[in-house]
């Protein structure tokens, strides 16, 4: 199916009004919000400021109780189940703790998606492309590997290859820092960096590692008890005056290293 | 009233299952997959549980016909007894206790590590991905367990009644043989079809369904064996009035 391109800059997803409750627990009170295509957006937020609920909504695993959810012009929440997969065919999408399955090798992990819908490659062209992916992540090698004997960092490469084998136009990284140590966070940022550079594609980007995403992100959000309290590009976003968005800023970050990132206006004391 | 939920939430995942795999056949290969995993794991177990239910109802049989001077009824009582009632119920129960709970507690574990979503986002649908290959694979599984499970029942009484309770095997084969026909055979294989079915669906619908963290996969695969039991007793009642009654 031809694809509408997506001019850079232009939304790709736009949230409009969105609310969600589960029981009595309300999670997003009216959001607002546009990703732009062709840069990375991350969401940044405490556990439980509804993160993960907000990316669900982008690709209509979740609908909201109102408003709207419209990616590449699609409103997701009365499309069809037909025009819902369309749209997730221009989706990747790295899980938490990758959403791989144990069933399967490394390789046919990665290359599921190809299987079903990449009918018209030949075996040879699908494990071609398996490898060139495994080996953008930095898993040369690693086809026949079983899940099981995969490290927290690599289960989170091998979800990446996955993300990426379509080709798609959106990835979505749902913490794609959580759960591993300092020096396996890093790499799992520059990976992304790296993917950001050679792909030149949207990434949406949900953490709680402030360090991470100022690395990588062209522009943030941060979702506080529901709400979107604050919405910019990255070094606006560091010199943001809202209270809890400089007391979550001053807790995670070395003033110092902000500082140095051009946050210096708004001294993180006065919060 | 949770009862009435509970059964409206069954038939909301049917009508889902069947309008996403109606007019889809199913991912290459799987059902064969699915019908060897379950006809293997669950054929040891199966003929085990057989030969003893097989064993007792010969010596209930025995103890219940010799005040009456009729221990040649035991043939008739294990023919009767064990293939039309007993036989599709042990098979059933072990496909149940075996591969139901095995279906309930993986879907559940998908369920709550992602995977089922990941198949969402991947755009391939998990109520076909997920459920069609098991389904297949226990319809066409389970009628051949079933036939298993009677000549099994039979063998085992047939070696009681011959070698512990000293009848004679050639009286024990004629009145077997005139208790039952082969309409009876036909009548076990759909019982097993019918059970399949039940025990397929259940246990999947218990595994999307499952709640979070692993008390939520116990929690799935208790829910499956239980209403898969009670499901699958009342149904060979309903089957049993219809065929026999």
């Amino acid at each position: 199916m031809a694809r509408p391109p997506v001019a850079p800059g232009a939304a790709v997803i736009d949230f409009v009004g969105v609310h969600k409750s589960f029981g009595d627990t309300v999670v997003l009170r009216d959001i607002h919000l546009s990703i732009p295509a062709g840069q990375t957006t991350a969401i940044i937020g405490p556990s439980g400021a509804g993160k993960s609920v907000l990316i669900k909504h982008a690709i209509g695993l979740l609908q909201p109780d109102a408003g709207q959810v419209r990616v590449f012009g699609v409103d997701v929440v009365t499309a069809s189940q037909k025009q819902l997969y369309a749209v997730r065919r221009r989706f990747g999408m790295l899980f938490q703790d990758g959403a791989l399955f144990d069933s399967l090798t490394v390789g046919e992990n990665v290359a599921f998606p190809l299987e079903h819908h990449r009918r018209d490659l030949s075996e040879g062209q699908r494990l071609a492309m398996v490898d060139e992916k495994l080996e953008w992540v930095g898993l040369p090698g690693f086809a026949q590997r079983s899940i099981a004997s995969l490290s927290g960092g690599q289960r989170k490469r091998v979800g990446l290859a996955r993300a990426i084998v379509m080709e798609p136009e959106v990835i979505l990284f749902d913490e794609p820092n959580s759960g591993l140590d300092p020096l396996t966070s890093d790499a799992i940022d520059e990976l992304i960096l790296h993917m950001k550079q050679r792909l030149g594609i949207t990434f949406v980007v949900i953490s709680h590692d402030i360090v991470g995403t100022v690395k990588v992100a062209d522009n943030i959000g941060m979702l506080y008890e529901g709400r979107l309290i604050e919405y910019a590009p990255t070094p606006r976003f560091l010199r943001s005056t809202d209270p809890v968005v400089r007391r979550f800023l001053r807790r995670n970050l070395d003033s110092s290293w902000l500082a140095s990132l051009g946050a210096g206006q708004a001294p993180l004391e006065e919060a | 009233m949770a009862f009435v939920a509970a059964c409206g939430r069954f038939g909301l995942f049917l009508a889902a299952f069947v309008n996403a795999s109606w007019r889809r056949p199913p991912p290459p290969g799987q059902v064969l997959n699915e019908a060897y995993r379950i006809g293997v794991r669950s054929l040891p177990v199966l003929v085990i549980i057989a030969v003893f239910v097989g064993t007792n109802l010969a010596l209930q049989g025995y103890k219940a016909f010799a005040p009456l001077g009729g221990q040649r009824l035991v043939g008739m009582f294990v023919a009767t007894a064990g293939i039309r009632e007993m036989a599709p119920v042990i098979a059933a129960a072990m496909i149940a206790a075996k591969a139901g709970t095995e279906m309930a507690s993986q879907i559940a574990v998908m369920r709550i590590r992602e995977q089922i979503d990941a198949l969402e986002v991947m755009a391939v649908d998990p109520l076909w991905y997920l459920i069609l290959p098991r389904l297949l694979g226990i319809m066409l599984v389970l009628p051949a367990l079933t036939i298993v499970a009677i000549f099994v029942t039979l063998a085992s009484s047939y070696l009681v009644t011959i070698w512990q309770l000293n009848l004679s095997g050639a009286v024990f084969v004629e009145f077997a043989r005139e208790a039952i026909s082969g309409i009876d055979f036909i009548y076990c294989m759909i019982k097993g079809l019918a059970f399949g079915i039940i025990i397929a669906l259940v246990s999947c619908f218990f595994g999307f369904n499952a709640g979070n963290g692993p008390e939520g996969v116990g929690r799935a695969t208790n829910g499956a064996v239980v209403t898969v039991s009670v499901v699958v007793v009342f149904l060979n009642y309903l089957l049993s009035e219809v065929f026999y009654g």
